[in-house]
């Protein structure tokens, strides 16, 4: 059998011709193989609702009790001892001594026809509510950024784990040939906890590694371009270049025939030269009108850079890229959503930086008609503490948080789980876990069946749980 | 639609291709790993061990193979006539298996029908009643098989004769050698990591001599590149980097000497016995030898998670929860690394499939629950290591001497007399200090008649105390701080500390100009102290870091002394002013009651240093104020064994600085919430993994099921920690340890033939690989471990066998049979990996700088980042930096941000074991190896050289394919690049072929 040239380009990276046999008997590539028949719409398992993925990621903890939370019961107690009753143990990771319980700063108020509450420091997202679906509970393992992090973009603490974008490219293979598949947008400031450890492949193979784009840089992607001062190379040089190589390299592969690689390995130049094409037409937002840079705040201080990366990210899925992840916030103890200071000064900037963006990231996504086929999800690694660090901050908090989700098959306006009354602990909780499998569920991926063997287990995004969150599923 | 499933549907496709040729088959599935697993997912919850319906039961050989109430399920080699195909693949909802949820998956079903019709062959082992036992092939005896007789004429080794046998069997024929400089090319990069050069070439080809090749392998193995390309692979194996690799991906200033000792142990082709010895318990089992401390960088190879384990507060989940997956690090990287059995798959309940229980797994936490990772020091001198030693023991032997032996004996008393006129000399200088004394935290301050300084009042968490004062000293060579006990301090003192101790986090010596000007700081070489809190050293005081201090609990109600030595001596101008400035930043009150200063002028400070104290025993210094006659015998010993220790602690402090390697260690200096566990922690097994639920506590011990082992440790007392270790090597190294001399020479074939026998180098389980030649792993496996464990001599036998030396090239009827090449009918051919690729390049440039051992060098730019983690920056990284021309195995590997090129060509980044490398194919590849500036700037110095080399286009062409490609260049190649450099420039033509497949591959 021979592959069409299309196919090798589409394949690149995976076992074909002869090594196909070998990954089907089992060494590393256990994804479950398709239905034979029945348009999936791109899925593995089913059909698939969502083609691609735009998840923003709150790096340091956003606050729920501040945003999305209302806890009327924290202004009754604010000042006193934070008495859960019982004999539960209170800790707190960093030390915050007293316990004293802190009332959120923010005024709340009531929003669209769902009637979810939202505080002062989402003026924008508060008009969207009845879009987004949120997981009022969220659950983490640790109250530690570094593990807490790695488990809501891998599923594990420990490092070493890819990620869901990863996983997804993995499951899903690219929609274009001419963008990477999983694409990263970290903070202009910074790399967030683990730097690229959270956007890792792990032992998934290296081709489903985001790639980080840095559109405040000259160069945003790295290598796509050789170095401007390497001035004996130019546009001519490179054409002729590659006829050169290409003709070695058949004439090499004449003498060698029967290894796939060889092909693989010319397929991947032509790649090459075409992300070179489109890359830079893609991270272009000067071809966006002066209306659409303003609605994403691109025009005022506080919300460029965010909506910079928001707007590209949209410019990146109509592309056909298949995850983009944008990032607010980069690592430390502040200036991200981090804030064991001061929870009324920390929090109003950086929510500022980001609200408008995320809001009109799922305006102009409903407006271009994507909504049909993309996915938007809001999400934080851990919340915070009902009572205070020092005089007003929040410590860590595992317990509970609060993640959104808008876009294909979600029903909007709903919300699922539920904290206690101090927003200090789940009711019901959600885990990454559940959060992984119901968007896999949404791309027509069982999340159950989309393994791969490493190191004697059969490693899965969602470890040994999971389960699809239905009450968000339009 | 441009959705696509290509992978999976392309996968499918060829797998039906071949299937469907399966007259001559292309590979043969294997139950266990293959089918087993589809059964058990679709199968056994009906037809198994709970339930059988229909009386048919798949789980277990017999009981298939006997069928159920409705006959046979499966009919061997017959897929088209056995029911349990037709059952699987039926349209009809109503016969169709499994009757609920989705149908077995295509190509699922094609691997069951293709292992029928290979005769359903269905080993004992496979039954799933029980996970493997003594019976898994990997835990069976090893014995050395007879070598086959039945050598071809090919045959030059016992590999071969085994191969031979396989391929007969197969009906395959080996491949005639290759030729010599693709053998040259092949062995060079595979023994050295580096690329012959044409020289070696030209000297190869044109050498007669029959045993060539042989005097090639041996010069290759005695190369110190030998070490350096091997010591790689043992990094990629244990998951070695230089940073701690989560959100605090702090730098290891101090991992690298663990690096050169790989390099320096394969190099001197150390006995694997004691490689493996050294790297788990080298501190206890020779303690002769400092580098047997270094290899314990091993245990701390892998990831640390700072916030967790340092940073955040104890006795919280997260902080338990922390050392448990600390623990699990270091035990899968012992147990994947030495006997490639998969031991983290038994955290959370019994291994599923091998015989390890739950049990098993936290015996094996419990082996390495007394030891922590951080820097500890050793002596890279072996006369100095051994220097130190003696001296210590000395000491040692000092504190325990006798009455009898201290005071009956002439000489003794000599000896300490001469000691105590000494110690007078030094001492006499000092002159004490009367200063201006401030508390920056409101503290009362007291002047005491003695001249001490008295502190009282407030209270403040932390503190800073300024001692401003002038003397008339000409010169300061040290300073002594003494801190008193006094009537009005918690338990005396000498600290404000409710226990009565202090935490000194920093002494400064500042120095004011009479005419004014800022004050500057004196720079000190060292500090001594009567007494050291355990962690709390006095150097602690000096190391410019807040967090750490000098302490002296539990030796309360007592005074103590530290003398620190500036650097050089400090001349003074009258008029100057000094400050002495006492930071005490450790909080919750760890303050100085009272202190007391002096100065000495004394040519020798470092004699200067206070006597030690010995707990509950008279004080030396109380002793030497009175006269000899005045002295009890009580005090006269407690003196002589004082003077004599006080001398050999002069002497130890004179001994060169020792170097630091971050390794396992169970005694370090703490810092913050990070503390050495003072004896081991105590582990339990957990219900479901979960830190909340623990069961029974844990021995240590290791693996139940490795036949002819004790599982349980027999050791004398529960807390000795290095004795846990000890036990844990030997039972890694005992012969009988079938596991360990499997998994090495396996491991060593996998690098050779970019596939092991078994192809899971770290899993020889039942979800592993099974041998593609059992017998021939099982004869290297004792010949190695019974001639001495000689990692060379093992490569000798691998690389200079035929089968080793064959063409790469497919021969089309062996592929049709063995496509896969499992049986080694032709070798392997294989992209060369990230690291051999780097190198050549330089080599290829002429720049490769063969400097050997040191700190890693940073190819980054680094500076500091918003909080521990610095920023790394390779865009901006310069280049042409001398370091950037060292090989590879000397880059500095940051976990979280690994170097771009590198990454692109599958290098590990130290976050997981790393076994076996991929060898993947991108677009992301391809730019980086076009664009990334080494690759350019590296084109650039080759085109230089080749410009220095010769004179026209030609012939530079010619150089540059000899250089790269080990060969020259056709006619048609020749012209071709010759007219790309004419037209684009020479380096142009560098950066392509650096580009070619030819370049990439070896054959």
């Amino acid at each position: 059998m021979s592959l069409t040239r299309r196919d090798l380009l589409l394949n690149l990276g995976s076992g074909f011709g002869s090594l196909a046999l070998a990954h089907l008997l089992g060494r590393n590539d256990l994804r479950a193989e398709p239905a034979a028949a029945g348009d999936l719409n791109g899925g593995l398992h089913h059909r698939a609702r969502v083609k691609r993925v735009v998840q923003l990621f709150m790096n340091g903890g956003a606050s729920p009790m501040d945003t999305f939370d209302y806890k009327p019961r924290l202004s009754e107690l604010a000042g006193q001892k934070f008495d859960p009753g019982g004999d539960t143990k209170v800790e707190s990771v960093t030390g915050s001594p007293g316990f004293k319980v802190l009332k959120s700063p923010f005024e709340f108020k009531q929003y669209g026809q769902s009637g979810r509450w939202v505080s002062s420091v989402f003026p924008h997202m508060a008009r969207c509510v009845d879009d987004l679906a949120f997981l009022m509970s969220m659950s983490s393992k640790t109250n530690v950024h570094g593990p807490a992090s790695y488990m809501q973009n891998t599923g594990f603490v420990l490092p070493g784990f890819p990620c869901m974008g990863a996983w997804i490219g993995y499951g899903l293979g690219n929609l274009t040939d001419n963008l990477p598949t999983f694409v990263v947008m970290p903070d202009a400031k910074g790399l967030p906890y683990n730097n690229q450890g959270n956007f890792s492949a792990a032992f998934l193979p290296v081709k489903h590694q985001g790639t980080i784009i840095r559109p405040h840089l000259a160069d945003p992607i790295a290598d796509l371009f050789p170095p401007k001062s390497a001035s004996f190379i130019t546009p001519d040089s490179e054409r002729d270049g590659q006829t050169l190589l290409a003709a070695a390299n058949r004439a090499h592969e004449a003498r060698w025939s029967g290894d796939s690689r060889l092909e693989a390995r010319i397929a991947s130049y032509e790649l090459a030269a075409r992300m070179q094409l489109s890359a830079p037409e893609a991270l272009d937002v000067s071809r966006e009108t002066a209306q659409t840079q303003s609605m994403y705040g691109l025009d005022a201080a506080p919300t460029a850079g965010f909506g910079r990366n928001c707007l590209i990210a949209r410019r990146m899925l109509e592309r056909g890229v298949r995850f983009v992840q944008v990032w607010s916030g980069a690592a430390g103890p502040s200036g991200n959503w981090d804030n064991h200071a001061n929870i009324n000064t920390e929090l109003p900037p950086i929510a500022l930086a980001t609200d408008q963006p995320c809001a009109a990231l799922v305006q102009d996504l409903k407006a271009r008609g994507m909504f049909e086929d993309t996915l938007i999800v809001w999400t934080t690694e851990f919340g915070r503490m009902p009572f205070s660090q020092g005089a007003a901050g929040r410590d860590h908090n595992a317990g509970t948080f609060v993640s959104w989700l808008a876009g294909a098959g979600i029903k909007g306006g709903v919300a699922h789980g539920q904290s206690d009354e101090w927003a200090w602990k789940s009711l019901q909780p959600t885990w990454c876990y559940d959060l992984h499998a119901t968007i896999l569920h949404l791309m027509g991926i069982d999340h159950t069946k989309l393994t791969y063997r490493f190191n004697g287990a059969n490693r899965r995004l969602t470890d040994v749980h999971g389960e699809v969150i239905k009450e968000i599923l339009a | 639609m441009s959705t696509r499933l290509v992978g999976q549907a392309c996968a499918v496709a060829v797998m039906l291709t071949l299937v469907g040729a399966r007259g001559a088959t292309a590979d043969m599935v294997d139950f266990n790993r293959d089918v087993r697993p589809l059964l058990a997912a679709h199968c056994f919850s009906c037809h198994g061990e709970k339930q059988q319906e229909s009386g048919l039961r798949l789980d277990r050989r017999d009981d298939a193979t006997r069928g159920g109430d409705n006959g046979v399920a499966i009919v061997p080699q017959k897929s088209g006539e056995s029911p349990l195909v037709d059952r699987i693949t039926s349209t009809d909802n109503d016969r169709r298996m499994p009757p609920k949820g989705d149908p077995l998956q295509p190509a699922a079903v094609e691997l069951i029908r293709v292992w029928i019709d290979q005769g359903a062959n269905w080993p004992a082992e496979g039954d799933a009643t029980k996970p493997a036992g003594p019976e898994h092939w990997s835990l069976r005896p090893l014995v050395q098989p007879a070598v086959p007789a039945t050598a071809t004429a090919a045959s030059r080794n016992p590999i071969d004769a085994f191969v031979a046998v396989n391929m007969a069997k197969h009906g395959l024929q080996s491949s005639p050698e290759a030729d010599r400089r693709t053998l040259l090319r092949r062995v060079t990069l595979d023994l050295t990591g580096l690329a012959p050069t044409p020289e070696e070439l030209d000297d190869f080809v044109a050498d007669p001599s029959a045993d060539a090749y042989e005097r090639l392998v041996d010069r290759l193995l005695a190369s110190p590149r030998y070490g350096e390309r091997w010591a790689r692979h043992w990094m990629d194996v244990i998951h070695f980097a230089e940073t701690h690799g989560n959100d605090q991906d702090r730098p290891r200033e101090h991992a690298w000497p663990y690096r050169d000792y790989l390099i320096r142990s394969f190099n001197d082709d150390k006995p694997y016995t004691r490689f493996v010895r050294e790297q788990v318990a080298g501190d206890v089992l020779y303690p002769d030898d400092s580098q047997a401390t270094v290899a314990l960088g091993f245990l701390a190879a892998g990831p640390w998670d700072e916030s967790s384990l340092m940073c955040i507060v104890d006795d919280t989940v997260d902080k338990k929860l922390a050392q448990v997956l600390d623990r699990d690090d270091m035990i899968t990287n012992v147990m994947s690394t030495f006997t490639s059995t998969t031991v983290h798959c038994a955290r959370c309940h019994n291994h599923k499939f091998d015989p390890i229980s739950q049990a098993d797994y936290y015996n094996l936490q419990a082996v390495f629950a007394g030891v922590d990772r951080a820097d500890r020091l050793f002596d890279p001198d072996p006369a100095v290591h051994q220097q130190r030693r003696l001296l210590t023991r000395q000491k040692q032997s000092a504190a325990a001497l006798t009455a009898e032996q201290l005071l009956g004996d002439a000489r003794m008393q000599s000896e300490v007399a001469a000691l105590e006129e000494e110690f007078r000399r030094a001492g006499s200088t000092w002159v004490p200090v009367v200063a201006t004394t401030t508390s920056a935290g409101g503290a009362t301050v007291a002047l005491q008649p003695d001249g001490s300084q008295l502190f009282g009042g407030t209270l403040p968490d932390k503190d800073t105390y300024t001692f401003t004062f002038e003397t008339e000293l000409p010169a300061v060579t040290a300073v002594k701080l003494e801190v008193l006990s006094d009537s009005s301090l918690p338990h005396r003192g000498p600290g404000r500390q409710e226990n009565g101790n202090l935490h000194l986090s920093e002494f400064k010596l500042l120095a004011t100009p009479a005419s004014g000007g800022e004050p500057v700081a004196v720079p000190l070489a060292g500090a001594f102290a009567d007494f050291d809190q355990d962690g709390w050293g006095v150097a602690a005081a000096m190391d410019g870091k807040i967090e750490t201090a000098w302490g002296i609990y539990p030796q309360v109600g007592k005074d103590h002394a530290a003398t620190f030595v500036l650097r050089e001596p400090l001349h003074l101008a009258p008029g100057t002013r000094l400050s002495v400035v006492l930071d005490q930043q450790h909080g919750r009150s760890h303050l100085i009651g009272r202190a007391r200063l002096s100065l000495t002028a004394s040519a020798n400070p470092a004699a200067a240093r206070p006597l030690p104290a010995h707990p509950g025993g008279p004080e030396p210094a109380a002793i030497l104020a009175r006269s000899a006659a005045e002295r009890t015998i009580d005090e006269r010993v407690a003196l002589a064994r004082a003077l004599l220790e006080w001398n050999l602690e002069g002497q130890l402090a004179a001994l060169p600085a020792q170097q630091a390697v971050y390794a396992a260690c169970h005694e370090f200096r703490g810092n913050n919430n990070f503390r050495p566990a003072e004896k081991p922690r105590p582990v339990h097994v957990l219900r479901r993994g979960d830190i909340n639920q623990p069961l029974a506590e844990a021995t240590p011990g290791a693996l139940s099921a490795v036949p002819g082992l004790a599982a349980k440790f027999d050791l004398p007392t529960s807390d000795d920690e290095g004795a846990r270790r000890r036990a844990m090597a030997a039972w890694l190294t005992d012969p009988a340890n079938v596991l360990v001399w499997r998994s090495i020479v396996n491991r060593v074939w996998h690098y050779h033939f970019d596939r092991g026998i078994v192809d899971s180098p770290n899993d020889l389980g039942h979800m592993g690989g099974t041998p593609s030649h059992p017998e021939l792993l099982d004869w290297l496996a004792v010949e190695f471990r019974d001639s001495g464990g000689s990692l060379k001599a093992l490569h000798r036998l691998i690389v200079t066998s035929a089968t080793y030396r064959q063409s790469s090239a497919v021969d089309a009827a062996s592929a049709r049979i063995d496509g896969d090449n499992r049986q080694l009918w032709r070798m392997n051919s294989r992209r060369l990996d990230a690291e051999c690729i780097r190198d050549a390049v330089l080599q290829a440039s002429g720049k490769l700088d063969l400097a050997m051992g040191g700190p890693s060098v940073r190819q980054f730019n680094e500076s500091k980042g918003i909080h521990v983690t610095p920023n790394i920056d390779y865009r901006g990284f310069d280049v042409d930096s001398p370091g950037n021309f060292r090989r590879s195995v000397y880059r500095f590997l940051f976990r979280t941000l690994p170097d771009p090129l590198m990454e692109s060509l599958d290098c590990p980044d130290g976050s997981q074991l790393a076994p076996v490398r991929s060898a993947s194919v991108t677009a992301l590849q391809a730019l980086s190896l076009l664009d990334n500036p080494f690759v350019v700037r590296q084109s650039e110095h080759t085109a230089a050289r080749l410009n220095a080399s010769a004179s026209t286009t030609p012939e530079r062409i010619r150089l540059l394919f000899r250089l790269v490609l080990l060969r020259e260049p056709t006619v048609d190649e020749s012209s071709q690049w010759s007219a790309y450099a004419e037209r684009h420039g020479l380096a142009n033509a560098c950066r392509m072929l650096f580009n070619t497949n030819e370049f990439v591959f070896v054959n």
